[in-house]
């Protein structure tokens, strides 16, 4: 593109580049929820004191994409990028007979176990958390079964959640 | 060393005193001690270690973990500075320790176990284990001189039989003796081995209990030494600490064997020293003493 204050300057055409205003995609809703129980903190306006969740007080409130947070009671974990277990929620407990106390700082394969045969399906569950846990935004799901069992598939959608940064898996 | 009330640790943590409550049963952290009124008070250290790890966790149970943690490095580097054979460092880190907990629960967790972990690395015949042993007793003793004098009217003669300062049962015994006095017990503590004159020392302290602690004194000798004290001031409740697992202990009544715990060993004291067997026997002391006066009074006459 022809600039003409540069050409009015130096007295020839000159070019210069113009860099196309980037469009910001318009940012994912979040929402926040209960690491424990699920529940999303009523939208009263006012920022809840701590981050402790008032509904069942057993959970801290993370934030988490709209369309990937879990709802109230459902079964969901939270690993951080080394695939440790951060966090289980109270219907998660109860699918995969464990207790919280009991599941954190373990690695995730001593609850869940991929389960894609058609797959390289150790991978894909490990990249996604990755990414995941990395903030990448997306939204990505994987097949596993309970560690100890043979013959339950569970779907899982696993996305960013957080803060900090973690992967949120939630079992469908 | 500061405590909170529930009120208190509920309102730095940004949750209602039940919440407090529930993660106490369902955690069991942050661990509160009982006052007299058996109210709870949570230490400060760890109200606020827990307080910086919910800001950092994704969980409740990841953030007590890792508040854990941080405390847990107390006694690691309380390990690190007795194996160097640094007194300076070991008395930094047992301070550091006392700014999150009690002196008993510094003792209990702190203390005790780092002496556990040196005598298993290093076995008690170590250098590494002469010289923590030493240090360990001599801090014990210090804060033994350091607590307030007793409130309570009941008082305990020990009768120590371990071999010297280097017997891995002397530090728990010390331990035992500083959390007595801690609780308002006067107590006496005299080696097993002197017999001689020991029917004085117990007519002048008037024991409501005798423990015989440590296990390297044989059993007669210990045998001799509550005997004189029997013959000096009559049956007296017996309990025993530490004495090792295989030797035959309770011949007749009136025995106890306490746990090797130094804290629930105060404990059992404690509720020994208030169950009315203990009352009865102060009684029947009183009432033969009374009884002795009565005769020298006739007698004089």
């Amino acid at each position: 593109m022809l600039d003409r204050t540069a050409k009015a300057r130096s007295g020839r055409p000159a070019l210069r580049v113009l860099t196309a205003p980037v469009e910001h995609e318009a940012p994912a809703p979040t929402v926040s929820f209960c690491s424990h129980c699920g529940a999303r903190p009523s939208p009263s306006g006012e920022a809840p004191r701590s981050r402790v969740c008032g509904a069942c007080g057993f959970g801290l409130l993370l934030e988490s994409r709209a369309d990937a947070a879990p709802k109230a009671g459902d079964a969901f974990i939270v690993l951080d990028r080394s695939l440790t277990v951060c966090a289980v929620s109270e219907a998660a407990e109860r699918l995969l007979a464990t207790r919280e106390p009991e599941a954190v700082n373990r690695h995730v394969t001593d609850l869940l176990m991929p389960a894609d045969a058609e797959e390289s399906g150790g991978e894909t569950l490990s990249m996604a958390v990755m990414w995941a846990a990395r903030g990448d935004g997306g939204s990505h799901s994987a097949t596993l079964r309970p560690a100890n069992t043979f013959g339950i598939r569970l779907t899982a959608r696993i996305a960013g959640c957080g803060p900090p940064r973690a992967a949120l898996l939630v079992l469908e | 060393m500061r405590y909170l009330k529930t009120s208190e640790a509920a309102a730095l943590l940004n949750v209602s005193p039940n919440t407090l409550r529930a993660w106490e049963r369902r955690f069991g952290f942050p661990k509160p001690q009982r006052s007299p009124g058996k109210h709870r008070l949570f230490t400060h250290g760890e109200v606020a270690a827990l307080r910086d790890a919910l800001q950092e966790g994704l969980s409740i149970s990841s953030a007590i973990s890792r508040a854990r943690e941080g405390l847990a490095a107390d006694a690691n580097s309380l390990v690190g500075a007795l194996v160097s054979y640094e007194r300076e460092r070991a008395d930094a880190a047992i301070e550091a320790a006392l700014a999150l907990r009690s002196v008993d629960r510094s003792v209990e967790e702190v203390l005790l176990p780092t002496l556990e972990e040196i005598a298993r690395r290093y076995s008690v015949e170590s250098a590494a284990w002469a010289f923590a042993a030493q240090w360990a007793n001599d801090w014990l003793r210090r804060a033994t001189r350091l607590t307030p004098p007793p409130v309570r009217p009941v008082s305990i003669v020990v009768g120590d039989a371990s071999r010297d300062e280097l017997d891995r049962d002397a530090p728990y015994i010390r331990a035992l003796e500083l959390f007595l006095l801690r609780a308002g017990v006067k107590v006496l503590s005299l080696s097993a081995r002197g017999v001689a004159g020991i029917g004085d020392a117990a007519t002048v302290h008037k024991p409501n209990l005798v423990v015989v602690a440590g296990g390297h004194l044989d059993d007669d000798t210990v045998a001799r030494w509550a005997y004189a004290i029997r013959l000096a001031v009559g049956a007296m409740p017996l309990a025993i600490y530490r004495r090792g697992p295989e030797r035959p202990r309770t011949r007749g009544t009136g025995t106890t064997v306490l746990p090797s715990g130094a804290g629930e060993a105060q404990r059992m004291v404690l509720e020994l020293l208030e169950s009315d067997a203990i009352i009865a026997a102060t009684a029947a002391a009183g009432a033969a003493e009374l009884r002795a006066q009565a005769r020298s009074i006739r007698g004089n006459r």
